[in-house]
C-alpha cells in the first residue's frame, strides 16, 4: 500500500509450465511399429505454430514421440540424443530400443522433484527385431504395451484403440482367434482414423499429421505402397528401414 | 462487569453438492466444490446414435458416491412416449426429481394437446424446463432419442442433447453426455458411419458405449441399450466389466 | 634398470628423458613376482585358472581368493599385489550394476575392462582442493574373463591403464613359459573341457609344488551358467582327466 500498511497482502507466483497441447500415438506390430503425432502446438486458445514436429528419430531403430509442455519436450529429446551419442562412443554400438526405455525412466527420474512435463512414447524395433512401444509418465514409470496414445486427445483415442487393436469387447468368431499382432495397412488406417476423429472433436489437435513407420531389416514394409507421401528416413544400408508418412489435418 | 464474550466458531460442512455461487468469496479455494465434482459425484453416461430410418439410446448402469460403487442396476433411460426415450446422466438425485418432471409434463401436455409429443417438441421441453432453473440447476446433462413424424407420415430418426441449463444441441450423426463423454466421442467419431440399420447400429453404440466406459472409473458396471425402429422397440441388457 | 636408479624414479608421474614412467614400469615388474594365473577363450566360454601358493600347512587354502566375480556374466583372475585388485574389481562391480541399473542390458567386456583401466592413471600428487588420488600405480594385472554379444572373450590389464584381448594369455611369475605353452597347445575350436585341461597343464608345469585340488583354483564363464568357481569336487574331477 502507498502508506506501507499491509492491508491487503499480495500474493504472486511464477508458474514454470504450460500445456501446448496435441497428441501423440504408437502401435507395435509383429515386424514393425508405427509411431505418430500431430503437429500443431497451441497455449490456452492460440495456436502457436501449424508445425511443430513431437515425433523425434533417435537411432536406426528408435523414435520417440514427446507430448505435453514443448520445451521440455525439446530439451528431454535434445538430453536423450545426447545420452545416445555418449553411449555410442563408450560402447561401440548404437543403444537398443529397451536400454533407451530404461535411460528415459533414469532421466525422467532423476528430475522427480521439479519434472520434466511430458508424456513420453518410445517406439521401434527390439533386439529380436519385433515391433515394441515404451509409454512413459512424467517421472519415469514405463510400460512396454502394444499401443498407446498420450496428450490432449488421449481419452478420445486410447478407448478406441482397445477396441480395434486389442479388441476389447469383442467376441472372436466360433473357432477363431483375435490376432495379436495387426497388418501394417490395417495400423496405418487406424492411426489416421484416431487423428482425424481427435481432429474433429478436438480444438488442441490437428494441422498437420507426422507418421513415422519403423520396419524390421529384411522385413517388406507392405502396406506403404499405397500411402502418398511416403519419404525413406533410413541412412544405412542392412539396417531397419525407417519412413515418414506427412499428412495434412483440419486446420479448424 | 464485563462479560467475556466467546467467539463464535464458525464451523463449515463440507458437501460436494455445496454450489460454488452460494459459497461465501472467502472460502478456501482448495477445498471449494466444484461444478466437476458435482457432475462427477454418482457418475454415468449416455450416448444416442442415428442409424438407417432408426436411432438408439445407451447407457451405464452404475450409481456410485464419488470412488465408490453403489449399484449395478441404477437405469438412466426413461421412455417419455413410445418413440422418445431420454437419457438423464448427472447427479442421481436429479435424475429421479427430473424423471418425474418430464413424466408429468409429459402427461399434461398428451392431455391439453390430445395427442403424444413429437421428439422436437419434447426436446424443446427439456430445454425450458432446464433453463427455469437457470441459476441453480439440475445436476443432469439430458440426452434423447426418437423418431418424429414427418409431414408425409413417416418416421424420421431424431437425437438431441442439452447441457445443464438447456442449451439444446440437435446432431446429425450423435449426442453423448456424463463422465466418459470425452471417451465417447472419441470412439464414436472412429466407429459411427452413416445409414447403420438396426442390427449395425446397436453394435456400434453398444462397441462404442462398452469401450468408452471401461476406460472411465466413473461409469460402467453394465449397460443398456434402445434401439427404435419404426415398428418396434428393441431394449439389451449388455454385461461389461465389473471393475 | 634395477641398478641404475635416477632421479625420475621419485615422482611417480615424472617421465625420464627417455620417455619412460619408470614407477609404472616398477609395478609391471611387481607382477612377474605373482603366481601364475591363466585365461583361455574357447568357442563355449571362458575359463580361468590360477595357482595358489600354500606357503604354510597351517594356512587355510580356501582362504585365498585370487578369481572373483565382477558380475554374473564377468568374471576376474588377477595376479600381483592382489589387495589392490579389490579397488578394481570394486569399481568394475560398481561399473557394471550402473550399467544394469541405467540401460537395463549386460554391459559389454570391453566396456568394464575399459572403466577399470581409467582408475589405472589416477595415482600422483594431488593437487590442491582436489580429492585425494592414489599415491602409486595399480601392482596388479588381471584377466578379465567375460561373455557378451559378441561372445565369450579374454581381456589382460596392465597397470599402465592399457588392455589388449587375447585367445589365451599366462601372468605372473611363470607366464612367459606358460605363455608359449598356451601357444602351442591353444586352437580355434577348443571345447571347454580341453580349455580346463589345458589350463591345469599349464600351470602345472610352472608350478614348484605338486599340482592337485587344494594348490589351484578354476572358474570358467559360460552362456548358459554365467560366472562360477568350480568347487573342490568338480575340480578333483578335472585334476583326475588331467
Amino acid at each position: 500500500m502507498p502508506d506501507g500498511s499491509f492491508a491487503h497482502p499480495q500474493q504472486r507466483q511464477f508458474n514454470p509450465y504450460t500445456d501446448n497441447g496435441g497428441t501423440i500415438l504408437a502401435i507395435a506390430g509383429a515386424d514393425f511399429t508405427v509411431i505418430a503425432g500431430d503437429t500443431r502446438q497451441s497455449e490456452g486458445y492460440s495456436i502457436q505454430t501449424r508445425y511443430a514436429p513431437k515425433v523425434f528419430r533417435l537411432t536406426d531403430r528408435a523414435v520417440l514421440a514427446v507430448n505435453g509442455f514443448a520445451a521440455d519436450g525439446n530439451m528431454f529429446v535434445k538430453k536423450v540424443k545426447q545420452r545416445l551419442e555418449w553411449y555410442r562412443h563408450a560402447h561401440a554400438k548404437d543403444m537398443p530400443l529397451r536400454a533407451i526405455a530404461r535411460l528415459i525412466q533414469t532421466m525422467l527420474y532423476a528430475q522427480r522433484f521439479f519434472p520434466y512435463y511430458v508424456y513420453n512414447i518410445l517406439g521401434g524395433i527390439e533386439e529380436d527385431g519385433t515391433g515394441a512401444v515404451y509409454s512413459f509418465d512424467p517421472v519415469g514409470s514405463y510400460e512396454r504395451e502394444a499401443c498407446r496414445a498420450a496428450g490432449a486427445a488421449q481419452s478420445l483415442v486410447q478407448p478406441f484403440l482397445d477396441n480395434q487393436i486389442y479388441f476389447k469387447n469383442q467376441k472372436a468368431a466360433a473357432g477363431q482367434t483375435h490376432p495379436t499382432h495387426l497388418p501394417l495397412s490395417d495400423v496405418l488406417s487406424i492411426v489416421i482414423d484416431s487423428f482425424t476423429s481427435a481432429t474433429e472433436r478436438h480444438i488442441e489437435v490437428g494441422d498437420g499429421l507426422e507418421i513415422f513407420v519403423v520396419v524390421t531389416k529384411g522385413h517388406s514394409p507392405q502396406g506403404l505402397e499405397s500411402i502418398r507421401n511416403v519419404q525413406e528416413v533410413t541412412t544405412r544400408a542392412d539396417t531397419d528401414r525407417m519412413f515418414v508418412i506427412r499428412r495434412e489435418l483440419k486446420k479448424d | 462487569m464485563e462479560e467475556a464474550l466467546e467467539q463464535p466458531q464458525l464451523r463449515v460442512f463440507l458437501h460436494p453438492l455445496l454450489h460454488p455461487a452460494l459459497l461465501p468469496v472467502s472460502y478456501p479455494r482448495d477445498i471449494r466444490p466444484t461444478w466437476s465434482s458435482i457432475m462427477e459425484y454418482n457418475g454415468g453416461s449416455v450416448i444416442a446414435m442415428v442409424g438407417k430410418d432408426c436411432v438408439a439410446i445407451a447407457s451405464d448402469l452404475r450409481l456410485g458416491n464419488q470412488a465408490l460403487g453403489i449399484s449395478s442396476n441404477f437405469t438412466k433411460i426413461f421412455p417419455m412416449t413410445n418413440r422418445i426415450f431420454l437419457g438423464l446422466p448427472g447427479l442421481a438425485t436429479d435424475v429421479t426429481t427430473l424423471k418425474e418432471t418430464f413424466r408429468y409434463r409429459v402427461n399434461m401436455y398428451t392431455i391439453k394437446e390430445e395427442r403424444e409429443i413429437e421428439p422436437e417438441t419434447f426436446a424443446h421441453l427439456v430445454s425450458s424446463t432446464l433453463y427455469e432453473r437457470r441459476f441453480g440447476p439440475y445436476f443432469i446433462e439430458p440426452v434423447m432419442a426418437g423418431l418424429q413424424k414427418a409431414a408425409d407420415g413417416s418416421l424420421k430418426p431424431y437425437i438431441a442433447a442439452t447441457d445443464l441449463i438447456g442449451c439444446l444441441n440437435f446432431a446429425k450423426d450423435f449426442v453423448v453426455a456424463g463422465t466418459a463423454s470425452s471417451k465417447l466421442f472419441g470412439v464414436a467419431e472412429g466407429l459411427w458411419e452413416p445409414d447403420l440399420g438396426p442390427e449395425d447400429l446397436f453394435e456400434t453404440i453398444s462397441q462404442t458405449l462398452l469401450n468408452a466406459v471401461d476406460r472411465d472409473a466413473y461409469s460402467g458396471w453394465g449397460a443398456e441399450v434402445y434401439v427404435l425402429t419404426k415398428d418396434k422397440v428393441i431394449k439389451r441388457t449388455l454385461k461389461g466389466r465389473m471393475d | 634398470m634395477f641398478l641404475t636408479r635416477s632421479e625420475y624414479d621419485r615422482g611417480v608421474n615424472t617421465f625420464s628423458p627417455e620417455g619412460r614412467l619408470f614407477q609404472v614400469e616398477y609395478a609391471i615388474e611387481a607382477i612377474k613376482l605373482g603366481s601364475t594365473t591363466v585365461g583361455v577363450r574357447t568357442p563355449e566360454g571362458v575359463v580361468l585358472g590360477v595357482e595358489k601358493r600354500v606357503q604354510s600347512p597351517l594356512l587355510e587354502s580356501s582362504s585365498i581368493e585370487k578369481i572373483m566375480e565382477i558380475d554374473r556374466h564377468l568374471g576376474c583372475a588377477m595376479s600381483g599385489l592382489t589387495a589392490d585388485a579389490r579397488t578394481m574389481i570394486d569399481h568394475a562391480r560398481v561399473t557394471s550394476q550402473n550399467h544394469a541399473f541405467t540401460y537395463d542390458e549386460r554391459i559389454k567386456v570391453e566396456s568394464v575392462t575399459q572403466a577399470v583401466c581409467d582408475l589405472a592413471l589416477r595415482f600422483g600428487e594431488s593437487v590442491h582442493d582436489e580429492d585425494a588420488m592414489m599415491s602409486r600405480p595399480f601392482g596388479v594385472a588381471l584377466l578379465i574373463a567375460g561373455i557378451d554379444e559378441l561372445g565369450p572373450q579374454l581381456f589382460h590389464t596392465d597397470p599402465s591403464g592399457t588392455f589388449v584381448r587375447y585367445d589365451a594369455k599366462a601372468i605372473g611369475s611363470g607366464s612367459e613359459a606358460a605363455q608359449s605353452e598356451l601357444q602351442d597347445k591353444w586352437h580355434k575350436q577348443m571345447t571347454l573341457q580341453e580349455a580346463q585341461i589345458l589350463v591345469l597343464r599349464v600351470l602345472k608345469q610352472v608350478m614348484e609344488e605338486k599340482l592337485d585340488h587344494h594348490n589351484v583354483q578354476l572358474a570358467q564363464v559360460l552362456p548358459t551358467t554365467g560366472f562360477e568357481i568350480l568347487d573342490e569336487v568338480r575340480l578333483k574331477e578335472i585334476v583326475d582327466i588331467m
